[in-house]
């Protein structure tokens, strides 16, 4: 195969899964949250079950006016939606799906993610500064503070399963994955998957976008396609924290006939952690600011410092 | 939760809010499909008021007990002649009777006080206008609504019987039987007509014993 | 020139004018931003010069921490939008000197080493960095974080009044 037609055909699946899979996961929510509140939501686009109610959303968001504020700095107001979606474009790639099935594979990966989605943070300053109103700054200064404070417990929570598979490239990782690190990498899959839920800022970690109180947070002035592309980043944050934890604690494309079904396990696992995603923000409240301060350096850090001594005594031991 | 101020494990309400949540998803939604499929109301439903014409006297009851004023009515009086009677009867002709739908509050009050069953609740609900001014139903819209008056409920074979049903079964049996009329009525009474008591020389008047249409 | 060569050019043009106008910018706020865009390209430099693990460590800790913390502070502080007249006051001395100390710098440079070329070091891969840090370079390291935990400790009693407190009635 001539190397741009590789080039080409990765580029083409990653821009799809980046496409399809959060609208796949934003209709699941749609339908999810409805029956899990007793209703059914969207049941008219695409006739069968709302099935297009996305893609109609999508139509209605190309439709509607681009507003930017009087006293908005135009470049930067205009600049963030962009930067909020480019870093999980670029997780994206990295990801594997099954055995020699990733875009782009990466001696260190895993730290390429880490620091890439540390991004995301830069882009909820820029779009709370630059709208000019009080509601965006104190949403963006909130964002900040959150996304601050769980990078620790996500970086030390990679850090641990990264220690006990002795490699930093995604793959690697996955390679490594044995059955029973289930149970001695289970606190780091926990911290990882909690600190990703508020790195993506989903409920009950929403403080930033608190409808009830700071109108809609940094994307309060934001309309039409930009704001679109704030939805967008949010659902791809949610296949993105739901692929990390899949590759890095539930073993990826591990699962019986995983040479030709790895690909399935894998998208099986993201599906399911999405879900679980999803289910939280049914069922939980929006934490305090404080609570959530304090959930962070009071039980997830001291938590993940204390596996990373697990991990290390284990590693040791054999 | 905890009872006697317990302590319930740690993490137990967590868990109990996701079960709780992926419980209701599991059970059918209770979302009714509304413009696709029609809702089952009760028949007693306030969707609309409806007018029957004939049985309205123009007493004015029902215009003045409105607590938002949304009943007009105009009238004018008219000479019948009836035959045998010493001189003509006089008798009010309704001319006008909306009631704006824009004001009502739907309290009902209006059909509580009219003496004589001239309005009546309907369940239908469907008629959103969208001009304001078009809410404003004239007698003609109104006496339409009568189509859709549901029949009303049979009478519950249990309860105690209407004031003027008890006076005339006690004036049929005669003094001393008015307890046992009272009570040990059988269940069959109430569902024939009691127009049908027979001989009865003190038939109350027929106004005050017509609950069917 | 190779491609590396233009990259290197281009993001180290791209910089060094984000730096500049770091300095420059009378707006308070994007001035921060020009420093992420600076960090970054720096973290590009280290990428074409085959450090992968610093490159990402570079936007790990600065772009995605140092530059978010300043910008935080600065926020709760005072962030206007627009320029702010108070910020940028001429300073020709203060040019004068950081310009003729990067000339001075950079001619130092250019004569030192001429037109001697080394051979391009071993990529910066994660496995060769960990032999080096915890290798030969294992001392200082240490004493590294020793000095960064007693500034964590530091921090923590100067910004607890009670601790601080208690040990001035001890006193």
């Amino acid at each position: 195969m001539p190397l741009w037609l590789d080039l080409l055909i990765r580029v083409a699946a990653v821009m799809a899964g980046f496409l399809v899979l959060p609208l796949v996961i934003g209709q699941a929510e749609h339908k999810v949250m409805a029956h899990m509140q007793g209703r059914v939501g969207p049941m008219y686009a695409g006739a069968f079950h709302g099935w297009a109610q996305l893609i109609a959303d999508g139509v209605k968001f190309v439709q509607k006016e681009d507003i930017t504020p009087r006293d908005a700095d135009r470049t930067v107001f205009r600049l963030a939606p962009i930067v909020a979606l480019f870093p999980y474009l670029v997780v994206i790639l990295t990801i594997p799906l099954g055995p020699g099935l990733v875009a782009q594979s990466l001696d260190i990966g895993l730290f390429l993610v880490l620091a890439v989605l540390g991004i995301g943070v830069v882009a909820v300053l820029m779009s709370a500064w630059a709208s000019a109103n009080k509601y965006s700054l104190l949403g963006g200064v909130r964002g900040a503070a959150q996304l601050l404070a769980y990078e620790l417990p996500l970086v030390l929570a990679a850090a641990s399963v990264a220690m006990a598979a002795g490699t930093l490239s995604l793959p690697g990782i996955v390679e490594a994955w044995r059955p029973w690190w289930l149970i001695w990498q289970a606190p780091a899959a926990f911290i990882f998957f909690i600190a990703g839920l508020a790195e993506i800022r989903r409920p009950p970690f929403d403080m930033p976008i608190a409808d009830s109180e700071l109108v809609f947070g940094y994307m309060t002035e934001y309309t039409g396609l930009r704001f679109a592309f704030f939805l967008l980043a949010e659902y791809v944050g949610i296949v993105v924290i739901a692929a990390l934890t899949t590759v890095l604690f539930l073993g990826g494309w591990h699962g019986p006939f995983e040479e030709q079904l790895g690909w399935l396990w894998t998208l099986l696992k993201i599906f399911a952690l999405s879900f679980v995603i999803i289910w939280f923000r049914v069922s939980y409240p929006r934490l305090r600011e404080d609570q959530l301060q304090r959930l962070c350096w009071l039980i997830l850090v001291p938590l993940a410092l204390a596996q990373l001594v697990l991990t290390a005594a284990v590693k040791s031991l054999l | 939760m905890s009872e006697n101020g317990d302590r319930i494990a740690p993490g137990k309400g967590l868990l109990d809010g996701l079960a709780v949540t992926f419980k209701t998803m599991t059970r059918r939604s209770t979302t009714q499909q509304y413009p696709d499929v029609e809702p089952d109301l009760p028949p007693r439903s306030r969707g609309v008021i409806a007018l029957l014409e004939e049985n309205c006297t123009v007493c004015m009851l029902c215009a003045r007990e409105c607590p938002d004023w949304c009943i007009y009515i105009d009238s004018h009086k008219e000479e019948v002649v009836v035959p045998g009677a010493a001189r003509a009867r006089q008798r009010n002709v309704l001319d006008k009777f909306d009631i704006d739908f824009s004001l009502c509050m739907y309290c009902g009050i209006c059909i509580e006080v009219c003496p004589f069953d001239a309005l009546h609740w309907t369940p239908e609900f469907e008629y959103a206008e969208t001009d304001v001014l078009s809410l404003l139903h004239d007698k003609d819209r109104l006496g339409d609504w009568m189509r859709t008056v549901p029949p009303p409920p049979a009478h519950d074979v249990l309860g105690e019987p209407s004031k003027e049903e008890a006076t005339a079964a006690r004036k049929a049996a005669g003094p001393g039987a008015a307890t046992a009329a009272k009570t040990a009525r059988p269940a069959g009474v109430r569902a024939t007509p009691p127009t049908s008591d027979p001989g009865s020389p003190s038939a109350p008047p027929a106004s005050a014993k017509e609950p069917e249409r | 020139m190779t491609v590396a060569d233009v990259l290197l050019l281009a993001l180290g043009a791209i910089a060094v004018g984000s730096g500049a106008l770091v300095v420059t910018s009378t707006h308070l706020v994007r001035s921060g931003f020009y420093l992420v865009v600076s960090l970054g390209a720096i973290a590009g430099l280290y990428l074409v010069l085959g450090a992968e693990l610093v490159a990402w460590v570079q936007v790990l800790v600065y772009v995605g921490a140092v530059v978010v913390l300043l910008l935080f502070a600065v926020m709760l502080t005072r962030a206007p939008i627009g320029p702010s007249a108070d910020l940028d006051r001429p300073a020709l001395p203060a040019a004068v000197i950081g310009a003729g100390v990067g000339l001075g710098l950079t001619a130092l440079f250019v004569d030192a080493f001429r037109w001697t070329r080394f051979p391009s070091p071993d990529p910066g891969t994660a496995e060769r960095l960990g032999e080096q840090i915890f290798g030969a370079w294992v001392l200082p390291f240490e004493v590294l974080s020793i000095l960064l935990l007693s500034a964590l400790v530091g921090a923590i009693v100067l910004s607890r009044p009670d601790i601080g407190a208690r040990k001035a009635e001890d006193a």
